[in-house]
């Protein structure tokens, strides 16, 4: 520290102080460092450190200078245009979408995230890697894989780490595929597992007819095999109880399918029969012979009164009044 | 508020119409900016801009050899640096007249 130090010492330290700028930059930036610093110490008196200060501090005093812009009016190709314009779009977002407090929540947050990404990218490529050649799963199967698995996600952590300065550009896609292919097989996973999981549910429970798919269990109800259509609850005496209501342990209303020879008893003029109310009011279908008749949807609560045409009385004027017009009059 | 941080955003301008005037090389620039009156200009924030200035564009460069001493880097303004400095001028100017509107009712003491 010491001797003075010569413009050459000096404009090595400066260079040092930047490395972590692309090659392509620095070289623009300090090509004719070393003539502008033999310059200046030319000056009679001072020696470099004390007019410039430390390399360090002149790097830095460089760095800003030379602007956060390392592309500068540069990059014309029609991909650097396109990139600038794509980026500048994202900032834009990102930069309106800081006033909601919860984005910047996230926005602070995310970076905390970046080793579990990183590890789980890792563990999902291996996954990926080993699905053809291994059974099937969430977790590697034997030992070898897991060592892969293992070496993989070391692999990316390491990639990580090493943050994304010195990449090359090649370097920067091939880590952007990598990104990319494990989001799309993390999707793939989760998108399988629930699936599997309530086929397997759905079987044992009993077998489920053809018409219940997968996607009707929305509705979140418990069933029971199909071999039960009905309930009948019977008290402890001996009397039957009716419009029992059955819940299963989360609350689902417990439903029975309907053999295909029985159909729920629908009234035309009330509500309809609550469908995990026991015993459920069910009656045999009926085998029309006419099939084209349309199926009557609904039944009447009585036998209905109105069908029978009220008798217009007769226009004789007779004394009698009898409503029946089959009545014979007798004279 | 210190002078610095003032003259970080027109340093541009002041580099270009240093160098409207003549030519010079870097160390030139520093010397004359400073004898104009910006006596705590850094070496290092010229020699940055005239990088990034000639980088963008807006300057020429050339090697002038000398007897004594090592070969200097000349820069000069082409058309694009010209025509930035009008508009950078224009801008200083109007900004200027706002400044100093808003400010004639205080006195400096």
């Amino acid at each position: 520290m010491n001797p003075p130090m010569t413009p050459q010492d000096y404009a090595a330290a400066v260079r040092e102080a930047l490395a972590d700028l692309p090659a392509r930059d620095r070289e623009t930036l300090l090509e004719d460092l070393d003539e502008h610093l033999a310059e200046v110490a030319a000056e009679p008196g001072m020696s470099l450190e004390e007019r410039l200060g430390s390399p360090e501090a002149y790097a830095a005093e460089l760095r800003a200078a030379y602007g956060g812009r390392p592309q500068g009016g540069g990059d014309s190709s029609l991909g650097g245009r396109l990139r600038e314009r794509v980026t500048g779009a994202v900032r834009r977002v990102h930069t309106r979408l800081l006033v909601l407090p919860p984005y910047r929540q996230a926005a602070v947050f995310a970076p905390e995230l970046r080793p579990a990404w990183w590890v789980l990218r890792g563990y999902a490529i291996a996954l990926g890697v080993l699905a053809p050649i291994s059974a099937p799963g969430l977790v590697p199967g034997d030992i070898p894989a897991w060592v892969f698995t293992l070496a993989v996600v070391w692999g990316s952590v390491w990639l990580g780490r090493r943050g994304r300065t010195r990449e090359s550009r090649w370097g920067r896609v091939l880590l952007l595929g990598a990104n990319l292919l494990a989001a799309y097989l993390m999707i793939v996973v989760m998108a399988n597992v629930p699936s599997t999981s309530s086929r397997s549910v759905a079987f044992d429970y009993g077998p489920q007819p053809e018409m219940y798919a997968p996607g009707m269990r929305v509705e979140r109800v418990s069933s029971l095999g199909g071999d039960v259509y009905n309930i009948f609850p019977y008290a402890e005496d001996g009397t039957p109880l009716h419009n029992v209501r059955l819940y299963d342990q989360d609350g689902n209303p417990i439903m029975v399918e309907q053999g295909f020879d029985q159909e729920l008893v629908i009234p035309c003029d009330g509500e309809p029969p609550i469908r995990n109310a026991y015993p459920l009011p069910l009656r045999p279908v009926e085998h029309r012979a006419d099939p084209t008749e349309p199926e009557a949807t609904c039944v009447p609560a009585t036998p209905s009164p109105t069908l029978t045409p009220t008798p217009t009385p007769t226009p004789s004027g007779e004394p009698s009044g009898s409503p029946s017009p089959s009545a014979t009059p007798t004279r | 508020m210190d002078g610095s941080q003032l003259l970080k955003g027109v340093l541009d301008l002041a580099v270009l119409a240093v160098l409207a005037e003549r030519d010079g090389y870097g160390y030139d620039v520093v010397r004359r900016l400073r004898e104009a009156g910006l006596e705590d200009v850094g070496d290092a924030s010229v020699y940055g801009t005239l990088r990034r200035l000639y980088k963008a564009g807006a300057l020429t460069s050339y090697v002038v050899a000398s007897e004594e001493g090592p070969h200097r880097k000349y820069y000069g303004l082409n058309d694009v640096g010209r025509s930035l400095l009008q508009t950078s001028a224009k801008t200083w100017t109007s900004f200027a007249a706002t400044m100093n509107d808003l400010l004639k009712e205080v006195d400096p003491g």
